[in-house]
């Protein structure tokens, strides 16, 4: 060490206080953090399966005999089936992502999972909404059919109507929450990982 | 090795790297048992390739740059900030000046210097930031020369 280098940062480094918690309280807290891992599970998951057994419930009870009520039947749950699947999937990929990776390794890997995030947050959302629309049009038909002209066009305007509320103001609105979130954090994460390349 | 005994040998040494990272004792405190959560989680999955300090303080420094996410989820003041006041004031203002110091780095080199002050040696650190030997030490040395700048400065006001 030369004179310029004099102070010892060793010695003030590790004379920082520092408290040991009890291991139990750690262990404690390792419990409740996989049960709430396994809750929010859970709670996708049944909601998913209450709102599926709601729809199959709705096609044995009353019977339907046009088959766009089935294919609009199918497109709902399979719109909702493929928004959670690619949910959960993203989550399972962000939960497994290596920790014991390398900082540079785990910095690039975080910036992929945000960006692929990024992506499906628009696309997904979008697609969730379109397959829903047709769906629940194709479905009302049959049921619709039935009405006078007045009730049919009653039917079918207010749910287009809160359809279109959903796709041109909520949907643009959440997008843009979660994109800017996302993209302050990819910034700042590609900012970090630039670091070690200089 | 077992969990109680990493818990034991390591938890300072990861609590002090927190606490570089985020000057706060509180916020420290919580990364250093996130960081001994994922151990436990994890333990299973060593295979003795590196050595367990490498290991440990991978997930350790990780775990930081992870935190960066959360810091924008949880802005700051909603910590108990006089809480971590109350501690800190106990310790010597060269120490706390010192960690200050650190805190305001770029991210990769608060944890570069923070492994360096932990006695690790700088091929180990290569191997857990991912960046060569060379490269560490370059950049250990500009570190230094900011921390001691930083000090004289502070000596001089």
């Amino acid at each position: 060490m030369n004179n310029d280098n004099n102070i010892d940062f060793k010695d003030l480094w590790k004379k920082q206080s520092v408290s040991q918690p009890d291991i139990q309280d750690l262990l404690a807290r390792v419990g409740k953090f996989k049960k709430a891992a396994l809750r929010s599970l859970w709670i996708s998951n049944i909601l998913l399966c209450l709102t599926s057994a709601f729809i199959v419930f709705i096609w044995i009870y009353y019977q339907p005999q046009f088959i766009s009520t089935k294919i609009g039947i199918v497109l709902t749950i399979l719109a909702m089936v493929i928004y959670l699947f690619v949910y959960n999937k993203l989550l399972r990929s962000y939960k497994n992502i290596d920790a014991t990776a390398t900082n540079q390794e785990y910095l690039q890997k975080l910036i992929f999972i945000k960006k692929k995030q990024q992506f499906m947050q628009t696309k997904m959302m979008s697609f969730y909404f379109v397959f829903l629309t047709i769906g629940i049009c194709l479905y009302m038909y049959e049921y619709a059919s039935r009405m006078s002209v007045l009730g049919a066009s009653l039917t079918y305007g207010i749910t287009l109507l809160w359809m279109m509320f959903n796709w041109f103001y909520i949907r643009p609105k959440q997008i843009k929450k979660q994109q800017d979130k996302i993209n302050g954090l990819i910034e700042k994460f590609e900012e970090v990982n630039h670091q070690l390349e200089s | 090795m077992e969990f109680e005994q990493i818990y034991k040998t390591y938890w300072d040494r990861i609590f002090r790297l927190c606490m570089g990272f985020v000057n706060d004792y509180d916020a420290a405190q919580d990364l250093a048992q996130e960081t001994f959560i994922i151990v436990w989680q994890k333990l299973e999955t060593f295979r003795n390739e590196s050595a367990i300090g490498t290991w440990i303080f991978r997930i350790a420094s990780n775990n930081c740059l992870r935190q960066i996410e959360k810091q924008k989820r949880f802005p700051k003041s909603e910590l108990p900030v006089h809480l971590s006041e109350e501690k800190q004031t106990s310790l010597e203002p060269q120490i706390q000046f010192l960690y200050k110091c650190i805190a305001e780095l770029p991210e990769t080199d608060r944890i570069i210097i923070s492994l360096e002050l932990e006695d690790i040696k700088q091929n180990e650190i290569a191997k857990i930031v991912g960046l060569s030997e060379a490269n560490v030490r370059v950049k250990i040395h500009r570190i230094k020369e900011k921390l001691t700048q930083k000090f004289k400065e502070n000596e001089q006001r």
